[in-house]
C-alpha cells in the first residue's frame, strides 16, 4: 500500500488538471490522503488486493474440499480402528496335515475412563450386579480416580459384554485384545513354547517367530490383523501324541525321573514329533518355571551311551582300515591309566566288527577308536555336527559338553559314549546322517520337502558305509541287545545305550540313562526314532535289569508299533534276514 | 450476452447437484465397505474361535479318552493290514442275479427234478 502511494507520484508527474471539487470536500481530502494523491487509481489497487485476497482464501477452501472429498474415511477408519487389538496379532502355527495348534482368539477386555464417568457408586453398583468377580473397593478406587483411562477386567466373555453394554453406562467400554490359545494343551509343549501377556514369543516355535521379524511389525503397529501366512509345522499331531502318550505310559510303568523320545524324518531332517515328559501347558505358562519341564532333548545334554558306538564303527568302516570281518581283541578288559574300560556283555574272545556293534562292547569301540586317533576321531565327531552347537529354530539349545584337552582317554571313552554330552537331537541328526545314505542334513521343525532337505545337505560317509550301518542296526534288532525293538512286521533296526550319570563327580552304577535309537524300516530307513529314560528303576517284568534293553527298548516298540502306520509305512512280513537283504544289496553296490 | 448467463448459471448449478450426488454417493459406498470390513473381522474372529474350539474338541487326548470310555476297540496291530494285490477274487454267485427266489434257485440248480415249489417270474409275454 505505501508502495503504490510512494510510487504514484514517481511514475505519474502531477501534470494532471485537478478536478473540480467543492471547498469542503477538498479539505476533507487533504486532512485525509494528503494534498497530490490520486484517489482513483489508490481504489483500484485496494479493490485489486482485496480480489486476491478472497481468491486466497477460496483456494484454501476448496482445497480443502479437495483433499475431504479424496480421504472421506480415514475418520471412520480411526473409529473402526481404535476397539480393536492392543495385544497384537500373531500368525497361526498348524501341523504338517494343517491342524491348528495354535491360535489367536480375540476377547473383549472392559475399560473406564473415569473422567467421563457422571456417578461412580451408581457406576459400581450396577457394574457388580452384571459381573460378581469385580472387587468394589479396587473398583471404586479406580473410577474414582481422575485418570483418562483405567482397566476394569480383562477379559470378559461374551455374555458379561453384552450384559455391560446393556447397562449403558456412559464412560465404560470394550477393547478387544488378541488371546493366543493352544487347542492341544500340553500336547505340544516344547516345540511350540508359549507367549506373555503382551502376545509375545518367549520360547520354542512362539519365540522364533518374533525372531523372524513379527516383533519388528508389532513395534510397527502393522500386525494387528488376522491377515498372516499360517506357519506349518514339520510335527504330525497324531504321531505327537502316541509318542507322548507312551512316554508318560512308560514313565509311569517304570518310575522314571523323566522320560523323551523324537520321531525324526531322516530324508529331510523333519522332527516329526518331539516330546519331553514332565512336559507344561502352554495355556498356562506358570508351570514353565519349574526346571523339571525342560526340553530334555534339546536343552537337556547327555552321555549318549552306546548309541554313540554307531559313530564310531561307522568312523572306523568309512576309513577304509577296517571291514565287517576285522577282528578285535575282547578277550581282556582294557585297562588305561586308572581306567579299567571291561564289557557289559562280556564275551571274553576275539570280536568281529559286526559283533562289537551287536554285543555292544565297549573294548572293541574302544580300539577302534585308538587306532583311528585323536585327530581324526574329532574331525569325524566334528563333520557329524557332534562337537558343535545345533543350529534349530527353538531358542533352547546347549552347546555340547567337550572334553578340554581332548587326550587319549577322552578318545576310547567317547568311542562307547562317555565323556562327550550332546543334546539328544544332535545325536538323532548325526545317526540320521548315518542311515539315509551318508547326507548330513540340518534338523526343522517347519515343514520342508525333500528337494530342499538335499540342497541343505552335506556328504559326510559314503553311501557304502551308510548300508553297512543299515545292517548292523538291522542286525542288532534281529539278535543283538535290541531283539524287543523288533516289532513284527516294520523290519526295525535299533542300537541301545545305557550311560551311568555322573553324581557329585563320580559314575553312579543305580542312576541310569537308557536310551535307543530305532531306524525304520531298516532296509530304506524313513524314520529314526529316540526313546530316553531318565532313571528307570526296576520292575519285576524286568527280571532285576535296568538297562535299555529292558525299558527303553519296549517302548520304542509300543511307539513304532503305534506310529508306523500313521507314518504310511505298510507292513511287510516276508523280508529275509539282514545279511541276505541289507548286507547282499551292499556287496552287490560294491 | 444474458442468455449466456443464464447457460452459464445453469450449468453451474446442475454441476453442483451432481458432484453433491457423487459425492453422496460415494459416502455411502464408503459406509457400506467400513461396514462389511467390520463384518469380515468379526467373522473372522467367529471363524478363529470356533476353529480353536474345533481342534480343542478335536484333540487327540480328548478323543483317546472317550474312545477308551465308550468304545471296546483296540489299537491296530501290523498283522491286519493287507494289500490289495492279496484281496482274492469276487468268487463267481452261485445264483444268476435276476431270480427272485435265491435258495429255490440254488436247489434247483444242484436238483432240478426235485420239487421245489419256486414261484417263477412269469415269462413277460403281457
Amino acid at each position: 500500500m505505501d508502495d503504490a502511494t510512494a510510487a504514484a507520484p514517481a511514475s505519474d508527474p502531477p501534470a494532471r488538471p485537478a478536478p473540480v471539487m467543492p471547498w469542503h470536500r477538498r479539505l476533507v481530502q487533504a486532512l485525509l490522503y494528503g494534498r497530490n494523491v490520486d484517489r482513483d487509481r489508490k481504489a483500484r489497487a485496494r479493490l485489486g488486493l482485496g480480489v486476491i485476497g478472497f481468491a486466497a482464501i477460496y483456494c484454501v477452501i476448496a482445497g480443502k474440499l479437495v483433499i475431504f472429498a479424496i480421504a472421506p474415511d480415514s475418520h471412520a477408519a480411526r473409529r473402526a480402528g481404535s476397539g480393536d487389538a492392543v495385544a497384537t496379532a500373531r500368525p497361526e502355527i498348524r501341523d504338517r496335515n494343517d491342524q491348528v495348534l495354535a491360535i489367536d482368539v480375540k476377547r473383549p477386555s472392559l475399560f473406564a475412563e473415569p473422567r467421563r464417568i457422571y456417578d461412580p457408586d451408581v457406576g459400581i453398583e450396577l457394574l457388580t450386579a452384571v459381573i460378581p468377580d469385580l472387587d468394589t473397593n479396587e473398583l471404586r478406587q479406580r473410577l474414582g480416580s481422575k485418570r483418562g483411562f483405567a482397566w476394569l477386567k480383562r477379559e470378559i466373555t461374551p455374555q458379561q459384554q453384552e450384559d455391560v453394554r446393556r447397562l449403558g453406562i456412559p464412560g465404560v467400554g470394550f477393547l478387544t485384545e488378541n488371546k493366543r490359545v493352544y487347542p492341544d494343551g500340553p500336547e505340544v509343549s516344547h516345540v511350540l513354547g508359549y507367549v506373555n501377556v503382551d502376545n509375545t514369543g518367549v520360547a520354542g516355535i512362539e519365540s522364533w517367530l518374533d525372531r523372524q521379524g513379527l516383533a519388528d511389525l508389532h513395534r510397527a503397529g502393522f500386525a494387528s490383523d488376522r491377515q498372516q501366512e499360517p506357519v506349518v509345522l514339520s510335527l504330525d499331531l497324531r504321531v505327537q501324541h502316541a509318542l507322548r502318550d507312551e512316554l508318560l505310559a512308560a514313565k509311569d510303568k517304570y518310575k522314571a525321573k523323566a522320560t523323551a523320545g523324537l520321531v525324526y524324518a531322516v530324508r529331510t531332517g523333519e522332527v516329526m514329533a518331539l516330546a519331553s515328559e514332565p512336559d507344561f501347558d502352554p495355556n498356562n505358562p506358570r508351570q514353565v518355571l519349574d526346571k523339571d519341564r525342560t526340553n530334555r532333548l534339546t536343552y537337556g545334554l547327555y552321555e549318549m551311551g552306546s548309541t554313540f558306538k554307531a559313530f564310531t564303527v561307522a568312523m572306523a568302516y568309512d576309513s577304509g582300515r577296517f571291514n565287517l570281518s576285522s577282528m578285535f581283541d575282547a578277550r581282556t578288559s582294557l585297562h588305561y591309566g586308572r581306567f579299567t574300560i571291561n564289557d557289559y556283555h562280556a564275551q571274553r574272545r576275539m570280536l568281529s566288527m559286526s559283533e562289537v556293534f551287536t554285543y555292544s562292547s565297549n573294548i572293541g569301540a574302544a580300539m577302534m577308536a585308538r587306532a583311528i586317533g585323536i585327530e581324526g576321531h574329532k574331525a569325524f565327531l566334528r563333520k557329524m555336527g557332534q562337537l558343535d552347537r545345533l543350529h534349530i529354530e527353538l531358542p533352547e539349545v546347549r552347546e555340547p559338553m567337550v572334553p578340554k584337552p581332548w587326550k587319549e582317554v577322552n578318545t576310547v571313552t567317547i568311542a562307547f559314549g562317555h565323556g562327550l554330552s550332546v543334546a539328544p537331537l544332535q545325536a538323532v541328526m548325526g545317526v540320521g546322517a548315518l542311515m539315509n545314505g551318508g547326507l548330513l542334513i540340518p534338523p526343522t521343525f517347519i515343514k520342508r520337502s525333500e528337494a530342499d532337505a538335499q540342497a541343505l545337505a552335506t556328504r559326510v560317509i559314503k553311501p557304502e558305509t551308510s548300508m553297512v550301518m543299515r545292517y548292523l542296526m538291522r542286525l542288532n534288532a534281529e539278535k543283538g541287545t535290541a531283539t524287543k525293538a523288533d516289532v513284527p512286521g516294520y523290519y526295525v533296526g535299533a542300537k541301545t545305550g545305557t550311560a551311568e550319570k555322573v553324581f557329585h563327580g563320580h559314575y553312579v552304577k543305580t542312576r541310569l540313562m537308557t536310551d535307543v535309537m530305532a531306524v525304520l524300516p531298516a532296509d530304506d530307513p524313513r524314520y529314526v526314532i529316540l526313546i530316553m529314560l531318565d532313571e528307570p528303576q526296576v520292575i519285576p517284568e524286568t527280571h532285576g535289569f535296568a538297562t535299555s534293553g529292558w525299558n527303553a527298548v519296549p517302548v520304542a516298540a509300543k511307539v513304532i508299533a503305534r506310529i508306523a502306520p500313521l507314518l504310511g509305512i505298510a507292513p511287510r512280513f516276508d523280508l529275509p534276514t539282514a545279511d541276505k537283504l541289507i548286507l547282499a544289496a551292499a556287496k552287490a553296490t560294491q | 450476452m444474458r442468455l449466456l448467463h443464464l447457460i452459464v448459471v445453469a450449468a453451474l448449478v446442475s454441476a453442483a447437484v451432481y458432484v453433491y450426488k457423487i459425492k453422496f454417493d460415494s459416502t455411502l459406498q464408503a459406509e457400506r465397505v467400513a461396514k462389511l470390513r467390520t463384518d469380515l473381522r468379526h467373522q473372522r474372529d467367529a471363524i478363529a474361535a470356533l476353529r480353536a474350539e474345533w481342534s480343542q474338541l478335536d484333540n487327540p487326548i480328548r478323543i483317546q479318552g472317550l474312545a477308551q470310555r465308550h468304545l471296546r476297540l483296540k489299537a491296530v496291530e501290523a498283522t491286519q493290514f493287507d494289500n490289495f494285490d492279496h484281496l482274492p477274487d469276487r468268487p463267481v454267485a452261485l445264483v444268476p442275479p435276476d431270480v427272485v427266489d435265491p435258495i429255490g434257485a440254488m436247489i434247483d440248480m444242484a436238483a432240478p427234478d426235485y420239487p421245489t415249489g419256486t414261484i417263477k417270474t412269469p415269462p413277460a409275454t403281457r
